[in-house]
């Protein structure tokens, strides 16, 4: 069920480069988090997004210090390591103070291009609207000189519908995840969606079809093991998921960035490409990275450990990641107020060894167990 | 630190300051952070607090340990900027050299020194439930554009019809521009004293400098600020005139990026004078000395004028722009090296700097030395590693004629 998605990730630049010289368009590196997709679809790019990889993140050393978090670190040192030599462009956006600052490294380093998507954060509606449609003009023209091909407004449509399904199908795999814990084995369940990083969407959406079906089909695990949601910016590195398979117990939901965060955002509407853009950034899951008072993550997280009926949550903290740190204390304070058993696990994309984590988690479960009896 | 008659006007102001903005009953408190527009906040006679510069203040006078001990106690990573847990640590102990900060009724935060204070002042109005008004300026990644200045004047409009509507009554723009021109006084001036360093040897260093930042920090669209600034300038400026070294013997001329250092001031004034070292010039303290930068939108419209020189902000430029900038500072203050703190808690001043020294050296032919440390954070300060750096760097440079 699972063996196209783990093939897709096995390798993934090299699944990258067969695409690319399959579909014959350019390849836009994808920097974390909330690019539109749709917007390089449109343009005629193939996006892929890029959360780092675990090995030989020191190949950065030389440009960024050891208190950068091992995202950043390591994209570098993809670049630097010629790992993403396919890559044509980069996409950024402005979401915390080390990816804007990235930006304008890769511009002294590389000669790549580099579009930049600013994300305001003020939240006067009518100043919001006025600003991002210039930021939106600017982007369109940027891809369009990378891709040498202008967004006509079919296009956009279709890509916006293509991504749109996508994510929809992506939901389902999480409805039926919270509906039957223990469907996917956590880790295959982190490829399915990892997969989707690096395939083009017109081969990643009939394979999530497929999956959907097969998953609705398949019938629900006897027993009730302890059911944890997962809270943090990545949910890599994958190869921890095991641990959790191991120990017997389900991921029933999660609130990452580039899992359910990104999921949760609805078909880019391209009518009125501002407000489509709006919604799109602000719209579904909140972000720690995204100011938006609003949606507060409080609540939220509260209604997601209720709805998926979990027994904990579990912070999966990348170390020097400040505005997933910054929000932990209040937010761990009130699932407190709430009953609900919470624990911070510090991650780093370069561990590869997990006995440390499987002991924590181990504990972790253990309590939960306790609680139940 | 230099001996500065000054310098005794400076602690009773802000002495006065902290008092009132402790215990007054009239007028409102807001927090604000450094780059702020607080210009706004004054025309509406609401006192501001900085909690940076309290935390500095904290670190500056020995007691930061303790607070960051205790923020990290109710859950803060050590992986965050030790101000924002100074601060956290401050409001739970009621610490620091005032005693800790009065609460705030509303908070006004600016992006253009960082993304992260974002994430600190939504800690603090979740804690105190009061509103924050965020004014976004996005970071100048190819200079200064129409779009970005007519964002930036839109978002004060909104903080005027804000402060309105907290504080129930009208918002006052006579008053404000009054505040502006006070203001641009108090700017200019810290300025035209920042730019007496060019003299040889320098009237003051950079750290005087970092002392005597705190009211054009706190302080900037009153009149005692603007006083106060005219009295520091003509002293220095007297001393510029007669020559009066800020050390004995100036050997080596340096710049300083990023932070001070704010628990090593002693250690590091007696470091450099005891190796004929004067730090010149730094980006810090020049952060609220009103930056040109090349590709500046020339405007006489005061409010426009005003987000020009928010957006102008050293830490909010590209790096080319960055580059361009040190290397005008090493040639106009006719440096012999430059100096770059790798700074644990600042990520926009400190992510990628480790290129930037190689790339303003090469520009300039002056050698520069990156030290890794943190400006609120002793505990991770290795005096050992720091020194050593220090003295290569000072090998590697040619002295003064």
């Amino acid at each position: 069920m699972f063996a196209a998605f783990h093939e897709a990730i096995s390798d993934p630049f090299v699944t990258v480069r067969t695409h690319r010289d399959r579909l014959g368009r350019p390849v836009i590196g994808v920097m974390p988090a909330y690019f539109p997709l749709e917007l390089i679809h449109a343009a005629g790019g193939y996006p892929v997004q890029l959360w780092g990889a675990g090995d030989s993140i020191e190949h950065a050393d030389a440009y960024l210090q050891s208190y950068c978090c091992s995202v950043a670190r390591s994209l570098l040192a993809l670049e630097m390591r010629g790992i993403t030599g396919m890559v044509a462009a980069y996409a950024f956006t402005s979401l915390c103070d080390t990816l804007v600052n990235l930006r304008e490294v890769y511009r002294r380093l590389f000669a790549k291009p580099t579009v930049g998507f600013s994300i305001p954060a003020t939240q006067t509606r009518e100043t919001r609207k006025a600003y991002l449609s210039t930021v939106i003009e600017n982007v369109l023209r940027e891809l369009e000189a990378v891709t040498g091909r202008a967004v006509s407004r079919e296009a956009l449509r279709a890509s916006a519908a293509l991504y749109g399904r996508i994510r929809s199908l992506q939901r389902e795999i999480y409805r039926i995840r919270r509906q039957k814990p223990g469907v996917a084995k956590n880790g295959d369940f982190y490829a399915v969606i990892k997969a989707g990083f690096f395939l083009p969407p017109e081969d990643y959406r009939p394979l999530l079809e497929r999956l959907v079906a097969e998953l609705e089909a398949a019938p629900p695990k006897a027993g009730r093991r302890p059911r944890l949601v997962l809270s943090g910016m990545v949910f890599e590195p994958v190869g921890a998921y095991a641990v959790f398979d191991d120990l017997q117990a389900d991921v029933v939901d999660d609130d990452f960035a580039n899992g359910w965060r990104s999921a949760a955002k609805g078909a880019l509407q391209v009518d009125d490409l501002v407000a489509g853009i709006t919604d799109y950034v602000y719209s579904g899951a909140p972000c720690c990275c995204i100011y938006h008072p609003e949606s507060d993550r409080h609540a939220y997280l509260v209604e997601k450990v209720k709805a998926a009926d979990a027994d904990g949550v579990l912070f999966w903290s990348i170390r020097f990641c400040e505005p997933d740190a910054f929000d932990r204390p209040q937010l761990a304070e009130r699932l407190k107020q709430e009953g609900i058993p919470a624990f911070t696990l510090e991650m780093d994309l370069a561990v590869s060894n997990f006995e440390s984590v499987k002991t924590r988690v181990e504990a972790f479960c253990e309590m939960i167990r306790g609680l139940e009896v | 630190m230099t001996q500065l008659a000054a310098f005794k006007k400076m602690k009773e102001l802000m002495t006065l300051y902290y008092i009132e903005a402790k215990t007054s009953t009239e007028k409102p408190v807001a927090w604000l952070t450094s780059g702020a527009p607080v210009e706004f906040v004054y025309a509406m006679d609401v006192i501001p607090v900085y909690p940076e510069n309290y935390a500095a203040m904290c670190a500056a006078s020995h007691q930061s340990v303790a607070l960051l001990e205790a923020a990290e106690a109710a859950g803060f990573s050590q992986d965050i900027c030790a101000y924002a847990r100074t601060d956290f640590g401050q409001d739970l102990l009621r610490g620091g050299p005032a005693g800790g900060l009065p609460p705030p009724r509303f908070l006004v935060c600016s992006t253009n020194i960082c993304k992260t204070v974002i994430k600190w002042f939504e800690a603090v109005a979740r804690k105190y439930r009061v509103p924050l008004f965020l004014v976004d300026t996005p970071f100048l990644h190819d200079g200064l554009s129409r779009d970005v200045v007519d964002y930036t004047v839109a978002q004060f409009r909104d903080l005027e019809r804000f402060l309105a509507e907290q504080l129930k009554r009208p918002f006052d723009r006579d008053r404000l521009l009054e505040v502006i021109r006070m203001s641009r006084d108090a700017t200019g001036l810290w300025r035209k004293i920042l730019d007496l360093a060019k003299t040889m040897p320098t009237p003051l260093t950079s750290l005087d400098a970092f002392i005597h930042v705190a009211p054009i920090v706190t302080l900037r669209g009153t009149r005692p600020c603007v006083d106060y600034y005219q009295l520091l300038y003509e002293e220095v400026a007297e001393r510029a005139a007669r020559n009066i070294g800020a050390i004995p013997e100036e050997r080596y001329r340096v710049l300083w990026d990023n932070l001070p250092i704010w628990f090593k001031m002693r250690y590091f004034e007696k470091f450099f004078e005891a190796r004929k070292c004067a730090l010149v010039t730094a980006t810090y303290a020049n952060s609220w000395g009103g930056i040109t930068a090349s590709q500046d939108i020339q405007t006489s419209e005061p409010i426009e004028a005003l987000a020009v020189s928010y957006l102008n902000i050293y830490i909010n430029f590209g790096f080319e722009e960055r580059i361009r900038y040190l290397a005008r500072l090493i040639d106009e203050f006719a440096l012999t090296g430059f100096i770059m703190h790798s700074n644990r808690s600042c990520k926009p001043y400190s992510v990628g700097m480790y290129g930037l020294r190689g790339e303003v050296s090469k520009r300039t032919g002056k050698p520069g030395v990156v030290i890794e440390a943190d400006q609120n954070d002793p505990r991770v300060f290795s005096e050992a590693q720091v020194e050593t750096r220090l003295d290569a760097f000072l090998e590697s440079m040619t002295p003064l004629p």
